[in-house]
């Protein structure tokens, strides 16, 4: 173990004084950064960036003034990426019951799975080492084909960690283990139908509380939330825009390893898409197309592009930048990419983050290096404008079984 | 490594009891067929090939700059610079660079093909703790897409393990990663057997829920010990029975059970562990065990927590294969470090391999290395490329016992080797063409070298 030295003592110094989710009372600013803004204005050299009460104020101001400046020295500086379908601070050990509140048996429209969110879960600060600073998380659900109301989190990892609730309804739609895929898309159709009914009779009488899933319904009918569905076959997906078309929902697919087979149809339908770009097998009979090639061929066919890690997503959300890099190599522009896992999410889930432009949340991220490339990492990182800290428990257990000592491993702390 | 030592504890055992047979016409001597589904692979080239000008990774820790490679009857014959020879095939690789052919030491491809449909599940035989009996070759689908894909990320070799939901799940085979429409027609000619076992949770949730042995860690000690216990009075049975007949005696054959052939095999030397294991102190248990009956504890796989006790692996030899990152899905995978395979790597004799035990994974080991190499140099290692590439060669090729055969660029192995666009630890790195053998089985650039499943013909 002689070759290792203690270089990252450092960094836990600061740890120490990061993650808080509170918003940061003094102003800060980058300087000489080039700035991937993922808006129109593309990539910015030599610019500068003021973030103050949490918000961006500033970008390429005549005169840079704030508390503290950095110097980025011509480093990259992306807005903070955004994960989305996955169930970070709702699990900590996949098969750990007691630690897994991301679905229930009884889960439906109103089951809103932020109440237990958990900021303080060891999965948050490993998430931050890929650049992460918000996340859209999203339940599992239970037996119905509603699952549930995603949430937008902050990755500060505080207890007040921002939390925006009711983002969007999810629905799980396509193959089923039992039964057919005909009753599951009917239910839909038929809960949307009743929805719209119940809002177009105007002679409502005042005792006539609206529940939580009339709420939810009316946003979903008037295009306000997003409706989420997974879903992968083409042909479903072809019935799916039907119901955009009769509903005027604001739809969303999830999955959607056979999206590119109607591809031009999701275009022209304005349909967002959420996919990993990892997922090149024809898992089943819905995702014979699944393939490398899938974001960049949707991205060129003009459809709006979010990109999600796979598998235990949760566990793996730093992957994210890998998986973008992986879409870039096969046919996805770099600055596709990057809006694939910033604004794009922002766009579709309403958060105000997600973009270099002045008014949004100080969400930043300073790369050593290109931020898709295996070979870089965060340099610095701040989440509504305080600096936030990549160490996680697993430096600590790294450091722990590097560090000679002559006690046994459990002094070393 | 010490996987061939004889059991000769057994043998003299074996030899003590003799003297009770009586001597006459013996019947025909019982000899157990050790490759009763024998590889039908045969290497199909017969011409040579010239890489030239490429920066080479040879896998034995070298980095050659413009250098060449020549394949020669499915051989690699020469690796230097400015090679003064001609061949029949010659591929300028300025700007692109070499490795051999990457290996898997872990997948289940072919027996969790896809489409993950019911009637593929065939990788976990949950009818019994011990199931040594099965081999996963039984299961192998040759028509799984996963083999293309995986090839397409440079895979040339690679480990089919049953899976872990008993304490041994059965016989693991090598295969070369080539397109073949029977299961013989991949195997690989000559590797050892694996034999798959598991540590921890899964054997013990699998069986616990139906109230059988074990539903404990120490249920599954004492089932890994009972079965060797009676693998061990198998093997003595069938060693006084060779010598008895070699002294010329008529002895009576013992009840062949191919369970037991199996872990004799283990205790022979023939068979290597290759043991899902993710927990310091249960790999340290299973090398204490391995010690109790005489057996090479084998490679120890997933060993999130291998970090921990990187001396006592590298002291006896086994190798660990590891994941760079994956984590946090059950209890025995929460203390993951990103820096594990450095850390097993850094002790002298160690033997770190980087595995997938993943469909998608297996398609990019190199980037898999690649994330353990930065992240690991970040944290005071010094890794360089033509080190790391060793977890995806070399050191997988001398866990599943073929490091004679291939795993490296040196003259007198066999010609599986990969030429990437630029670096294989970059994001952006893809395998451009593939040989196994000599020849080649992918070109990126040429449809004629893309196989395709017929699973996957004429699906629209």
């Amino acid at each position: 173990m002689k070759n290792l030295s203690r270089s990252f003592s450092l960094s836990l110094v600061a740890a120490g004084l990061l993650a808080s989710g509170a918003v940061n009372a003094q102003s800060l600013a980058i300087i000489n950064a080039t700035i991937h803004t993922s808006t129109e204005q593309g990539v910015l050299k030599g610019a500068s960036i003021v973030m103050d009460n949490g918000k961006i104020t500033a970008i390429n101001p005549a005169e840079v003034s704030a508390d503290e400046i950095i110097d980025a020295n011509g480093k990259i500086v992306t807005p903070g990426f955004i994960a989305s379908n996955n169930q970070l601070g709702l699990v900590e050990v996949g098969a750990v019951a007691g630690s897994r509140d991301a679905g229930d048996d009884k889960a439906g429209i109103d089951f809103d799975v932020s109440l237990a969110y958990n900021a303080h879960s060891s999965l948050i600060p490993y998430a931050r080492k890929g650049g992460v600073t918000r996340d859209v998380i999203t339940p599992y659900g239970g037996d119905s084909i509603f699952a549930g109301l995603a949430s937008v989190v902050d990755l500060s990892g505080s207890l007040e960690s921002d939390v925006q609730k009711q983002a969007a309804l999810v629905v799980h739609l396509g193959e089923r283990r039992k039964g057919s895929r005909a009753f599951t898309l009917q239910t839909l159709i038929n809960k949307l139908d009743a929805h719209q009914t119940k809002l177009s009779k105007k002679d409502k009488k005042d005792d006539d509380k609206p529940s939580t899933e009339d709420k939810v319904m009316a946003k979903v009918l008037s295009g306000d939330m997003p409706l989420v569905i997974s879903v992968s076959r083409a042909a479903d997906i072809i019935e799916l825009i039907k119901v955009k078309e009769q509903f005027g929902v604001n739809l969303v697919l999830s999955g959607a390893q056979d999206a590119v087979v109607v591809k031009e149809h999701i275009a022209k339908a304005n349909i967002p898409v959420i996919i990993s770009a990892m997922d090149n097998l024809p898992g089943s009979f819905d995702s014979l197309h699944a393939n490398l090639n899938n974001a960049g061929l949707l991205e060129k066919a003009g459809v709006k592009v979010l990109l999600t890690v796979g598998g235990d997503a949760s566990h793996n959300i730093y992957q994210l930048r890998y998986d973008a890099g992986n879409a870039v190599s096969y046919g996805m522009s770099q600055q596709g990419a990057l809006k694939a896992v910033t604004s794009n999410v922002a766009d579709v889930f309403g958060i105000n983050a997600g973009s270099i432009e002045v008014g949004k949340a100080a969400d930043v991220v300073m790369w050593t290096n290109d931020p898709f490339e295996i070979s870089s990492n965060v340099s610095r990182m701040f989440i509504n404008g305080t600096e936030v800290s990549t160490q996680s428990r697993q430096d600590k257990l790294r450091d722990r079984y590097t560090t000679d000592s002559n006690m046994p491993r459990a002094y070393t702390k | 490594m010490n996987k061939f030592a004889p059991s000769l504890l057994a043998v003299g055992l074996a030899a003590a009891l003799v003297g009770c047979q009586e001597n006459g016409p013996q019947d025909d001597k019982i000899t157990i067929n050790k490759n009763p589904y024998p590889s039908t692979y045969t290497p199909i080239s017969t011409t040579s090939t010239l890489i030239t000008n490429a920066t080479v990774l040879t896998g034995t820790g070298e980095r050659l700059d413009d250098a060449d490679v020549l394949l020669v009857d499915g051989k690699v014959q020469q690796v230097g610079k400015d090679l003064a020879v001609k061949a029949d095939t010659t591929i300028d690789a300025q700007g692109k660079w070499v490795t051999p052919g990457i290996i898997d030491v872990h997948s289940h491809l072919g027996a969790y093909p896809n489409p993950s449909v019911e009637s593929h599940q065939d990788g976990n035989e949950m009818t019994s703790p011990n199931t040594a009996e099965v081999w996963v070759e039984h299961s192998v689908w040759p028509q799984d897409p996963g083999f293309n894909r995986a090839r397409e990320g440079g895979i040339t070799s690679l480990q089919i393990l049953p899976g872990s939901a008993n304490l041994f799940g059965g016989r693991g085979v090598t295969l070369k990663n080539v397109p073949a429409h029977t299961m013989q027609g991949m195997k690989f000619p000559d590797a050892p057997y694996g034999l798959k076992m598991a540590c921890g949770e899964n054997p013990k949730r699998v069986y616990g829920r139906k109230g059988v042995l074990p539903s404990t860690r120490m249920g599954n000690m004492a089932g890994y010990r009972t079965a060797w216990i009676g693998a061990q009075e198998y093997k003595r049975a069938w060693d006084k029975y060779d010598a008895e007949y070699a002294e010329g005696k008529n002895p009576e054959a013992p009840n062949r059970d191919i369970k037991y052939d199996t872990l004799r095999g283990v205790l022979e030397g023939e068979v290597m562990i290759h043991n899902h294991c993710y927990k310091a102190e249960e790999m340290a248990m299973m090398i204490d065990l391995s010690k109790e009956f005489n057996y090479h504890a084998g490679t120890f796989h997933h060993g999130i927590e291998a970090y921990k006790i990187a001396d006592l692996l590298a002291d006896n030899g086994s190798c660990a294969a590891l994941w760079p990152d994956w984590w946090g899905f059950k209890m025995e995978a929460y203390d993951m470090v990103q820096e594990n395979v450095a850390i097993v790597d850094a002790v002298k004799n160690s033997c770190a391999v980087v595995h997938s035990d993943s469909d998608t994974t297996i398609q990019r080991l190199n980037q898999e290395a690649a994330k353990v190499m930065y992240r690991a140099n970040e944290n005071g290692f010094d890794i360089s490329e033509e080190h790391a590439i060793k977890w995806i060669t070399t050191n997988a090729a001398k866990s599943l016992g073929i490091d004679d055969k291939t795993g490296s660029l040196e003259a007198g192995k066999q010609g599986d080797v990969v030429i990437w666009n630029q670096s294989p630890f970059s994001v952006y790195a893809k395998a451009e063409q593939v040989f196994v053998d000599g020849a080649k089985v992918y070109d990126r650039n040429d449809s004629t070298y893309q196989a395709t499943s017929d699973f996957m013909l004429g699906q629209k």
